[in-house]
C-alpha cells in the first residue's frame, strides 16, 4: 500500500505530493504544468561522511577507504548491459549525478519522453555491477578529478579550514578522497557499500516538473525492488567543541590571497530545525549583506571586493558552522573586522529596521528559488535526508521575530572557536 | 508556448518582453553593445559596474542596498560579456512578482524606475563620477580580472582565445588589461557614458510575471529625452581556415596540465552551416555520449573532463581537457583522432540522434528560466531572424549526415595550448 499525502503551501501557491511508497522509498512529486522540462532526482543518505557503520546483522563495525561513495556514484552508470549514459541517449535526457557530504544523488532533467528516462534512472541505480575491470579504469578518471581539485583554490580553502576547525569529524575529508585511498577500493567494498545503503527505506526519490503523479506512481510499483527493513548505525568519533587550529595557510597559483572564516558550533547527529536556519540566514543578512555596515566598511577599506565576498550557514549531521568567504589582500583584517562586528551586534543588540529589512531580503529569495525544478528536486531530496519540509522554511522566515534571531548568538559566531583558512599565492 | 513581443524604442534600440506568469520573478536587463577596441574597453567595462552602484536618487551605495532590500531581495546587477568581436555591458535588475509583495508594492515599477535611473541619471559631481566610487570599481574590476587566474580551467581557455585571435579584436579581454584599468581618468568614464548610450546598439529584456508595458513606457521617455540617433556598426570578423597550426606552451606551478585546442569551423551567426557545426560539435564532444567522452575519458582514461564547444559568434571551436604532464601529446593526438573519424564519416545514426536530442532538449529548457530566455534572445542579436527555441530544434533535427561530414571537413587547426604543470601539489 502507498500512502499518499498532499503539502500545500499558501504563501507559495504550490503543492507537492509525498508518498509512502510500499517498497520502503519515499517519494516527492511536485507538478509543475507549464514548464517544459522536468527534473528527477533519484538519491541516498550516503555521503563522503559515512565512512564507519554496522547494521544490525553485523557484531563489528566495518570502515571503509575516504571517497568511495563518490567511487560508487562514478561507477554504477555501468551496468551489466551497457551505460546509463547510451540508454539515456535515445530519450534525449541529460542525465548526471553527485556526491555530497552527506547525500549520492543522480538525476536527469528533460523535455521529452519523462517516463522512459525515469525508468532508466529507477533502473540502473538498482542495478551494480563492478568488476575487478571496471573499477580499476575509473582509477585514472578519478585520479584527474582529484587533481582538478588540488589545483582549485576554492576547494582548498574549504577543507584546509574544516581541518582546521574538525578534529575527528569525517566531513573535513575530500569527498572524492585522496589517490591513495582510492587506490584500496575494491568490487567487494562497492557492493558492501551498494547493499547497506542503497536501501530504499533510506533512498528518496524526488520529480518536479510538467508530470503526471499518477503515471510517476505506476512506475515506480512496476520498477522498483522491495528492499529488506533496515538498521543502520553511523559511526562518528566524539568531536570535541574545541578547534584544531586558529590559522591555517598553503600556498597556490592565485593572483590574491583568498579565505574563509569558519565560526564552529555545537552540533549533533540530529539536524537543525527550518526555524534556527532561517533566523541565523536572516541574522547573516543583517551581518554582512551588501547593506551592512560591515559590507561597506570592509568594501571601503579596499578589503573585499562585491563579486567574491559571501557567507554561508555550513551545516550536516554532527557539523554546524558559519563560514565567511572572499578575496582579500589582508584577510587577517577582514577576520578581525567580522568579528568586532559580531561583538558589537552581541553587546548592542540588533537594529529594528535592519531586521525587517534583512527579513523581506530573505524572504524574497526563498519565493524566487521555486521556480526552478532543478532546485525543487534537489531541495526536496535534501531535506527529506534532513528530515524538513520544504514549505515551512519560508514560514519560518515570515514568522522570525528579532530576538530569537537575537539569541542565536548564543551558540554562534563565538570568537574562540573561529579559525582562518587563507590560500596566499606563490612567491 | 508564450509568445516573445517586440516594441521598437529608437534607432538602434529594440525592447523585447515575455510575460508568463508561471514565473515567480521578474527579470529586466539593458545590454549596450560596441564594437571591442584595445583603447576603449577598459574604459566601457568598468561603466555598468559604477552606474549599478548609485543614481542621483540613491547617491550612496548602502542606501540602494537597503531600497533593494526593502524591495524583497531584488538585486542590480552589472556584467561584461564579449560576443564575438562585441562587447556587451549590461545592467539588470530582478525581484519577485508583484504577487508575492506582502503590502501590495509594484516591484516591477519600482524596479523599472531604479534601473533607468542608475543608467541615465548618475549621481555625477561637476559632470564626473564621484572619485571613491570610481577608485572602488577600479581596484574591483582589477580584481575581477586578477579572480580568472585562479580557476586554471577558465584562464586557460581565456589564454587560448587569445592568442589564437590575437591579430582580431576577439583576442582582448573583455575588461581590456589591468593597466588600462590602472590608467583610467574619470573624465574619460564621463564621456564613455556618453557614448554609449548615444552610440550603442541596445537591447532591452523584459521577462517574467509582469506587465510590460510601464517599463516600455520608462525606456521610452529616456530615449526621447536622450535622443539617441546613432548606432555604431558592431561586425565580428569571421577568419574560415587557419593558415598554420600554432603550439604555444606555458608552465605554471599547478597539479594537473590543462590542453585547450581552438579550431576554425569557416561558419558564423548568420551563416546556415552554423546549424551543422552546432551538431557536428556536439557529436564531438558535447555530451557524455561524444566521441571525445567516449573515448579520451572512457576509453584510455586520460581525464575527468574533455569537451568541445562551439563558439558561433565568432566561428571557432575549442576542446578542453585537464590531464596529467605526461599525457597531455597523448589527449591531444586522440582529440584530433577522433575528429579525423567525424570528417571520414565514421559515426553512426545513434550518434546523430544522441546528439541532436540533447540539443534539442537543451532548447527546448529555455523557456524555463529567465536567465536561459535572456541568453536565448541576446545570442541571436546577429542573427538574420530571431528563432524561438522549438524552430531552432526543428532546424537541428533536420541536419543531414553529409552536411555534418561537410561541416567536420571545414574545421582546420588553428592554435593548441598547453598549461603545464608541475605535477606536484604545492604545499
Amino acid at each position: 500500500m502507498n500512502i499518499v499525502k498532499e503539502i500545500k503551501s499558501d504563501r507559495i501557491g504550490d503543492k507537492y505530493y509525498e508518498v509512502d511508497h510500499s517498497t520502503g522509498l519515499k517519494i516527492f512529486i511536485y507538478p509543475k504544468e507549464n514548464n517544459s522540462s522536468t527534473y528527477a532526482v533519484f538519491g541516498t543518505r550516503y555521503g563522503s561522511i559515512d565512512t564507519s557503520f554496522k547494521t544490525s546483522d553485523e557484531l563489528e563495525p566495518n570502515t571503509v577507504p575516504a571517497g568511495i561513495a563518490h567511487y560508487l556514484e562514478h561507477k554504477l552508470f555501468e551496468s551489466e548491459d551497457g551505460d546509463a549514459f547510451v540508454r539515456y541517449a535515445k530519450t534525449g535526457a541529460s542525465a548526471n549525478a553527485y556526491t555530497s557530504f552527506d547525500s549520492t544523488c543522480y538525476l536527469f532533467s528533460c523535455t521529452e519522453n519523462v517516463y522512459e528516462s525515469l525508468e532508466i534512472l529507477l533502473d540502473f541505480v538498482q542495478s551494480p555491477y563492478f568488476t575487478e575491470q571496471t573499477v580499476q579504469k575509473e582509477q585514472g578518471i578519478i585520479g584527474q578529478e582529484i587533481r582538478m581539485y588540488d589545483d582549485d583554490p576554492q576547494w582548498r580553502v574549504l577543507f584546509n579550514l574544516l581541518g582546521a576547525m574538525y578534529h575527528n569529524h569525517p566531513v573535513k575529508i575530500d569527498i572524492a578522497g585522496s589517490v591513495e585511498s582510492i587506490a584500496k577500493i575494491t568490487p567487494e567494498l562497492l557492493y558492501k557499500c551498494y547493499n547497506t545503503f542503497y536501501n530504499l527505506n533510506n533512498m528518496v526519490l524526488c520529480v518536479a516538473g510538467n508530470v503526471d503523479y499518477n503515471k510517476v506512481l505506476d512506475l515506480c510499483d512496476k520498477i522498483l525492488k522491495p528492499s529488506k527493513p533496515l538498521h543502520l548505525d553511523k559511526i562518528f568519533d566524539e568531536e570535541p567543541l574545541e578547534i584544531v587550529k586558529s590559522r591555517v595557510e598553503q600556498k597556490l597559483s592565485v593572483a590574491a590571497p583568498i579565505f574563509q572564516l569558519g565560526f564552529k558550533e555545537p552540533a549533533c547527529k540530529t539536524r537543525l530545525t527550518v526555524q534556527e536556519i532561517a533566523e541565523t540566514e536572516i541574522l547573516l543578512e543583517i551581518l554582512a549583506s551588501d547593506a551592512s555596515p560591515l559590507f561597506r566598511r570592509l568594501l571601503d577599506a579596499g578589503l573585499i571586493n562585491e563579486s567574491s565576498f559571501s557567507y554561508e550557514y555550513f551545516e550536516g549531521a554532527g557539523y554546524a558552522s558559519v563560514i565567511f568567504a572572499g578575496e582579500s589582500k589582508d584577510p587577517d583584517v577582514v577576520a578581525d573586522e567580522i568579528k568586532k562586528e559580531i561583538t558589537k551586534i552581541r553587546e548592542n543588540g540588533l537594529d529594528q529596521a535592519a531586521f525587517e529589512r534583512s527579513k523581506k531580503a530573505v524572504y524574497g529569495r526563498v519565493i524566487s528559488s521555486f521556480n526552478s525544478v532543478d532546485y525543487l528536486a534537489n531541495a526536496m531530496a535534501a531535506d527529506a535526508f534532513a528530515d524538513r519540509e520544504l514549505f515551512r522554511y519560508i514560514d519560518s522566515v515570515a514568522s522570525a521575530d528579532i530576538s530569537s534571531v537575537q539569541n542565536r548568538l548564543n551558540t554562534q559566531m563565538k570568537p574562540e572557536y573561529s579559525a582562518l583558512s587563507i590560500v596566499n599565492p606563490v612567491d | 508556448m508564450i509568445g516573445i513581443e517586440q516594441r521598437f524604442v529608437c534607432d538602434g534600440v529594440n525592447f523585447r518582453s515575455i510575460k508568463d506568469t508561471k514565473f515567480k520573478t521578474i527579470r529586466m536587463s539593458v545590454n549596450f553593445m560596441l564594437p571591442i577596441q584595445k583603447n576603449t574597453a577598459a574604459a566601457n567595462a568598468i561603466l555598468p559596474f559604477l552606474l549599478s552602484r548609485a543614481s542621483s536618487e540613491y547617491p550612496d551605495f548602502t542606501k540602494l542596498g537597503e531600497r533593494l532590500a526593502e524591495l524583497y531581495g531584488a538585486e542590480i546587477n552589472a556584467d561584461v560579456q564579449k560576443l564575438g568581436d562585441v562587447q556587451m555591458l549590461s545592467l539588470s535588475a530582478s525581484g519577485i512578482a508583484d504577487r508575492y509583495a506582502l503590502n501590495g508594492e509594484s516591484i516591477s515599477t519600482e524596479l523599472s524606475k531604479l534601473l533607468c535611473s542608475i543608467i541615465f541619471d548618475p549621481p555625477f559631481e561637476d559632470g564626473l563620477f564621484p572619485q571613491d566610487g570610481f577608485e572602488q570599481e577600479k581596484r574591483q574590476t582589477i580584481e575581477l580580472i586578477d579572480s580568472e587566474f585562479n580557476d586554471k580551467r577558465v584562464y586557460a581557455k581565456q589564454r587560448c582565445e587569445e592568442i589564437m585571435c590575437a591579430n582580431e579584436p576577439y583576442g582582448i579581454g573583455r575588461y581590456g588589461t589591468k593597466e588600462n584599468i590602472k590608467n583610467l581618468k574619470r573624465e574619460e568614464i564621463t564621456q564613455a557614458w556618453q557614448y554609449l548610450i548615444h552610440n550603442a546598439k541596445i537591447e532591452i529584456l523584459v521577462l517574467g510575471d509582469c506587465d510590460p508595458a510601464p517599463v516600455f513606457d520608462d525606456f521610452f521617455n529616456a530615449f526621447q529625452l536622450l535622443k539617441k540617433s546613432t548606432t555604431v556598426p558592431c561586425p565580428t570578423q569571421n577568419i574560415k581556415r587557419a593558415e598554420k597550426a600554432n603550439e604555444f606552451t606555458e608552465k605554471m606551478d599547478v597539479a594537473q596540465s590543462k590542453l585547450v585546442i581552438g579550431f576554425r569551423t569557416s561558419s558564423a551567426i548568420p551563416d546556415a552551416e552554423m546549424s551543422a557545426v552546432k551538431l557536428m560539435t556536439a557529436i564531438f564532444g558535447g555530451t557524455p555520449n561524444s566521441k571525445l567522452f567516449l573515448n579520451v575519458r572512457e576509453k584510455l582514461s586520460l581525464c575527468y573532463y574533455c569537451s568541445a564547444q562551439y563558439i558561433s559568434m565568432k566561428g571557432i571551436m575549442l576542446v578542453q581537457s585537464g590531464v596529467e604532464t605526461k599525457n597531455v601529446d597523448r589527449a591531444k593526438e586522440e582529440i584530433l583522432i577522433q575528429l579525423d573519424e567525424i570528417k571520414k564519416g565514421n559515426f553512426d545514426d545513434d550518434e546523430i540522434n544522441a546528439a541532436k536530442l540533447n540539443m534539442c532538449n537543451s532548447y527546448r529548457s529555455v523557456s524555463d528560466s529567465l536567465g536561459g530566455l535572456e541568453s536565448w534572445y541576446l545570442s541571436q542579436t546577429f542573427t538574420n531572424q530571431i528563432k524561438r527555441p522549438e524552430e531552432a530544434a526543428a532546424i537541428i533535427m533536420a541536419v543531414t549526415r553529409q552536411e555534418i561530414i561537410d561541416a567536420a571537413n571545414n574545421v582546420t587547426l588553428d592554435t593548441v595550448y598547453r598549461l603545464i604543470g608541475s605535477g606536484e601539489e604545492s604545499k
